[in-house]
């Protein structure tokens, strides 16, 4: 497990953040998770007040995005992360509850990591999340530059 | 907006034109009518003219040769010459033919009938005296001849002659002048009357030419009016077509945004069953522990309550898988909705084989057999048409009845611009009143004794729209179903050229 990983999930369901937080203590991911509810706040601390990333240069990201957020489409942060040159190399992992192919395509082309559909299939979510908690021990994540 | 057409003319442009060319026909008959009379009663006017001239020609003659009888007498008697005789005989030999024909060409009028009656004693006794005096003459008697001649017998003859004579001239005079005023007045009758015609015509012409431009000018504003209601009859068209675009767009987008976001809760739901599920294992767990401590060994009103949780659990699972399903269809439909068509060539015949290939198990469980007709190839999207015609042929198997051989027939209608592809079975059939219900969403007819949700009618019907088609049924509760799927030959994508 490299435990400098920080985790930044950006889901606006409390519901969903909870279980995903839930599922991933219990498939033994212990690093930090950093919950942001909305697209906005999000931004903010993924890029910093300048918008340019240089705040998490050299740190350790890895990113949960939902692609449904109040404020936002996931879409438009999965871009704005894949083109910065300080985060491009973070994971993405894309959550949602959408299945659609054309979306996961999209998502995929503009350099998402992952692609999960929540199910309602509370085992195959959890099993999801636990796979992904073996895949953080795994990876291993580059700095970012 | 609705622009009125002008009302189509007057009675008096509808029927002008007949009406005209009637009066027209009417007057150029008249004129000709009036024209041949007054020729005729010319042509009579001039032969009366002709007649008098022949009739005062006759009297004269007449005058002529009594004249020169006279003067070959009074010749003859003054140099006795006999030579004189041949005109005086010449003479009185044409005198007799000159009467008769004098006589008749009077015959029509009774007053010169009279005047001749009595010339001719008169030309007779004239004629007599001297044919004594030229035979004395010839006997040499000269002196009992001249004294023939002294009494003055023949003068007086003479003069009554001429007398007579210049009467009937004067007869014929009056006559002439009659019959050549009324012939006069002919010809001006017949100059009036063509002018009246002529004027007619004129007038008539110039009223056909006003009312037929009346008429054009009218069939030019109505013709600008229907093709300014056609422009605005097209762009309604296309408003109502844009509208419904937009109202089936905003459907389409309404049903993926409820099934997306009821999605989203029921995710919490099913993961926190879950957690209580692992809190009740725990719970029972712990009890257990407590109950033991308490020294209570007796378990099996935990075991009661345990069964209590796994029932409800049971219940809530269930119905979130099923509604999760139900989500899920309304989603693929409204997915189906937005696809984009790609309209390619489709060999129907070639895809119904297809298809019964995929069933054709399941009918050999049942007996069954599918009977595909001719069909042709139509221009449309491959999988749409792959979708409707699986359910359609699906069903048909699917509530074929247990006790007679299944029989499923797929045939084609053509028309100019559509195809009537039919799907009939001898089935279960569908009750009249579930006809229209069969295509809504999650509905089902008859006993529910086979597997489904009653999503496959409504992807039916949501897949036939799009392709610009319709779908009915007829069906026969216990005899069998007949699906009917009219689509265009050619799909056209024209609100997709909009977007």
């Amino acid at each position: 497990m490299v435990n400098h990983v920080t985790i930044i999930m950006v889901e606006d369901d409390e519901g969903h953040a909870r279980l995903i937080e839930k599922n991933i203590r219990r498939a033994g991911v212990l690093n930090d998770i950093v919950a942001f509810r909305d697209g906005t706040t999000a931004l903010e601390h993924l890029f910093g007040p300048d918008g340019s990333g240089a705040v998490n240069a050299g740190r350790a990201l890895l990113v949960l995005l939902d692609l449904n957020l109040p404020d936002m489409t996931g879409v438009d942060i999965l871009k704005r992360i894949k083109e910065n040159e300080h985060l491009r190399r973070s994971p993405v992992v894309v959550l949602t509850t959408t299945d659609d192919k054309m979306e996961i395509q999209r998502c995929y082309d503009l350099g998402a990591n992952v692609y999960v559909t929540k199910p309602v299939n509370y085992e195959n979510f959890a099993n999801a999340i636990r796979q992904l908690g073996l895949f953080f021990s795994v990876i291993q994540v580059p700095e970012a530059k | 907006m609705i622009t009125r057409l002008p009302a189509q003319g007057s009675w008096i442009t509808r029927l002008g034109q007949p009406a005209l060319l009637a009066c027209g026909f009417a007057i150029l008959i008249a004129i000709s009518g009036v024209a041949i009379w007054l020729v005729n009663q010319a042509r009579k006017d001039a032969s009366a003219v002709a007649h008098t001239l022949e009739v005062e020609n006759t009297v004269a003659a007449i005058q002529i040769y009594v004249r020169r009888a006279e003067s070959a007498q009074r010749g003859f008697l003054l140099t006795r010459n006999a030579g004189y005789l041949d005109l005086f005989d010449a003479s009185a030999a044409s005198l007799g033919p000159a009467l008769d024909k004098l006589r008749g060409l009077v015959a029509d009028n009774a007053a010169q009938v009279a005047t001749v009656d009595s010339l001719t004693p008169l030309v007779r006794r004239k004629m007599g005296e001297m044919e004594r005096t030229v035979s004395l003459g010839r006997q040499s008697q000269w002196d009992a001849a001249l004294q023939v001649v002294a009494t003055d017998v023949g003068e007086e003859l003479m003069r009554s002659i001429t007398q007579i004579a210049e009467k009937m001239k004067s007869e014929e005079d009056r006559l002439l002048k009659q019959r050549t005023a009324s012939a006069s007045i002919s010809a001006q009758w017949l100059l009036i009357v063509s002018i009246l015609g002529v004027v007619a015509i004129i007038t008539l012409a110039g009223i056909s030419v006003h009312l037929s431009q009346r008429n054009s000018r009218a069939l030019r504003q109505a013709h600008a009016a229907l093709s300014v209601i056609n422009e605005d009859l097209e762009k309604r068209v296309e408003e109502r077509t844009a509208d419904l675009q937009e109202a089936n767009q905003e459907i389409q987008t309404f049903a993926y945004i409820v099934s997306h976001d009821l999605r989203s809760p029921l995710v919490n739901i099913m993961g926190f069953t879950r957690e209580l599920e692992e809190l009740r294992t725990d719970l029972f767990h712990r009890l257990e522990t407590l109950r033991l401590r308490a020294g209570d060994t007796d378990g099996s009103q935990d075991e009661a309550l345990a069964a209590d949780f796994q029932e409800a659990f049971g219940f809530i699972k269930a119905s979130i898988v099923k509604m999760d399903r139900l989500i899920k269809a309304i989603l693929d439909l409204s997915r189906q909705g937005r696809a984009e068509l790609q309209p390619v060539p489709v060999d129907m015949r070639a895809l119904m084989d297809s298809i019964t290939a995929t069933v054709a198990h399941q009918l050999i469980e049942r007996e069954g057999r599918i009977e595909v007709g001719p069909l042709p190839t139509i221009v449309s999207d491959r999988m749409a048409l792959e979708q409707i015609f699986t359910n359609l042929i699906d069903n048909a198997v699917k509530y074929l009845r247990t006790d007679v051989p299944g029989r499923i027939q797929i045939s084609a209608a053509e028309t100019a611009a559509y195809v009537m592809f039919s799907v009939a079975d001898n089935g279960r059939g569908i009750d009249t009143r579930d006809k229209s219900r069969v295509f809504e969403l999650f509905r089902r007819s008859g006993p529910q004794d086979r597997p489904g949700d009653g999503i496959g009618l409504a992807h039916v019907r949501t897949l036939v729209r799009r392709l610009g088609g319709s779908v009915m049924l007829d069906s026969e509760l216990g005899k069998g179903t007949t699906f009917k799927v009219t689509l265009p030959k050619t799909l056209k994508l024209a609100h997709q050229e909009d977007e």
